[in-house]
């Protein structure tokens, strides 16, 4: 066991930090027979196909209503993680050693991050969390090493929300200027001029056409909000 | 193993029966895995209190059924009933009560009369606090009595997670058993209303001038 230690940067840390006995690990314990026979398996963390843009360690809080104050979640790694595919950003955190997660939910355009009225090094904010494998409204409060690294991340939430609202409101510009084109190529078809132009036009016009239709499903509701 | 009422799992799981002194940490210990939260408050644990208890490995997971039995005897309900069937244990004591250790012995053989060679681990709590009654090197039981020992703080986390992968490694009689990073599942897109935002920002707006437990202190692990 000596040797899983050294490699564990954090136990040296931690070992300096306690002035714990050199032997901390030393096993003691009576042979035992093992109960259970278990096996390799592979292990997934849920998180290969995102990108990490931001990872910061960071102690979370989430707000117990009823007794109308902060308690604590877990220290670990807080990690802003965006999709390869589809470029959705999510937040998720990590309780360090037992690598359980205290938070996992997507970073909205409608997320705003506040300050924390009495400590500069942190910010609350809502969402629906999806930690425990079902939806739940929390309020969370995180508390950083430093105001930079508080200032980092809500920057980074900021422009992370932003840009997915954008990322909406570009979709409908899109589809608008979708379906301007359309009209467009449909009176030149009627004038019988560029024949060229117009094939490529309307191989485009295929794709959008089924586009615009499923984004102006979903992006009905916050367009009327707006 | 499950109480009657409670649901079974596909997964290995265990009965760990915590036992100890009162006020030693034993509910604020696995309060602590439960939630994350570090509850100050000491409110005696009457009889005893099941809680299951999940970690990953790459062994894949297993659950720990903790039994988490009074401490104070005049709230101890079954006594060493509770500890039938425990296939594994933690010892609690208090490193800044001398007494809490002077305990052990009896917690100790009260436990082995009901289950005997189960893999055991005695753990000194509070050991964040400044004066410490019993120093590390007065720890000396478990040399005796061939039982592991961690010294362990349940405010701080210090070693918080040792006790559960030594058993979980004792269990599974595999030393290379470590803990990995359970699967972050894609959370459903959700839509949030106008209305509901504006509650949400109220809400968030009271709770945000609520001060923070721990506020004074800086250091993370």
């Amino acid at each position: 066991m000596a040797s899983t230690a050294k490699t564990d940067p954090e136990e040296h840390k931690r070992e300096d930090e306690e002035n714990a006995p050199a032997a901390d690990d030393e096993d003691t314990g009576a042979q035992v027979a093992p109960i259970v026979k278990l096996e390799e398996v592979a292990v997934s963390t849920g998180e290969e196909d995102e990108d990490p843009i931001l990872d910061l360690k960071a102690k979370l809080y989430r707000f117990d209503k009823e007794g109308n104050q902060w308690k604590e979640r877990g220290v670990g790694s807080v990690k802003l993680l965006k999709h390869k595919v589809s470029g959705k950003v999510r937040l998720v955190m990590r309780q360090s050693k037992t690598l359980k997660i205290c938070a996992n939910h997507l970073v909205l355009p409608t997320m705003t991050v506040q300050e924390h009225a009495g400590n500069d090094k942190s910010c609350v904010w809502h969402a629906t969390d999806f930690a425990d494998g079902e939806l739940k409204e929390e309020m969370f409060c995180i508390r950083f090493a430093s105001v930079e690294n508080c200032k980092s991340f809500m920057e980074m939430v900021q422009e992370v929300a932003e840009s997915q609202g954008k990322k909406e409101e570009n979709k409908d510009a899109t589809a608008t200027a979708d379906l301007l084109e359309k009209l467009t190529v449909e009176e030149s078809k009627t004038d019988g001029k560029e024949p060229e132009e117009k094939a490529a036009a309307s191989e485009d016009k295929e794709e959008d056409a089924a586009a615009t239709e499923e984004k102006a499903k979903t992006e009905d509701e916050p367009a009327s909000k707006a | 193993m499950a109480l009657p009422n409670q649901q079974t799992v596909d997964y290995p799981s265990f009965k760990l029966v915590i036992v100890g002194d009162g006020g030693t940490g034993k509910t604020t210990f696995v309060k602590r895995h439960l939630t994350g939260e570090f509850e100050k408050k000491y409110e005696p644990t009457i009889g005893v209190e099941v809680h299951p208890l999940d970690f990953f490995t790459n062994c894949g997971k297993i659950r720990f059924y903790c039994w988490d039995t009074a401490g104070q005897e005049k709230f101890g309900g079954l006594r060493d009933g509770y500890y039938i069937h425990g296939q594994c244990a933690i010892i609690m004591f208090d490193v800044t009560a001398r007494l809490t250790y002077k305990n052990v012995p009896t917690w100790h053989r009260d436990l082995c009369r009901v289950c005997e060679n189960i893999p055991i681990v005695l753990c000194g709590n509070k050991v964040d606090v400044k004066n410490r009654q019993v120093k590390a090197k007065q720890v000396t039981f478990h040399r005796k009595k061939n039982l592991q020992y961690y010294e362990i703080s349940a405010k701080s986390n210090y070693n918080f997670e040792k006790p559960f992968l030594y058993l979980a490694r004792k269990l599974a009689g595999d030393a290379n058993l470590h803990f990995v990073e359970s699967p972050a599942l894609a959370p459903p897109e959700v839509h949030i209303d106008l209305a509901a935002q504006q509650q949400h920002e109220a809400e968030l707006a009271a709770a945000a001038s609520q001060p923070l437990p721990d506020d004074d202190d800086d250091a993370f692990e």
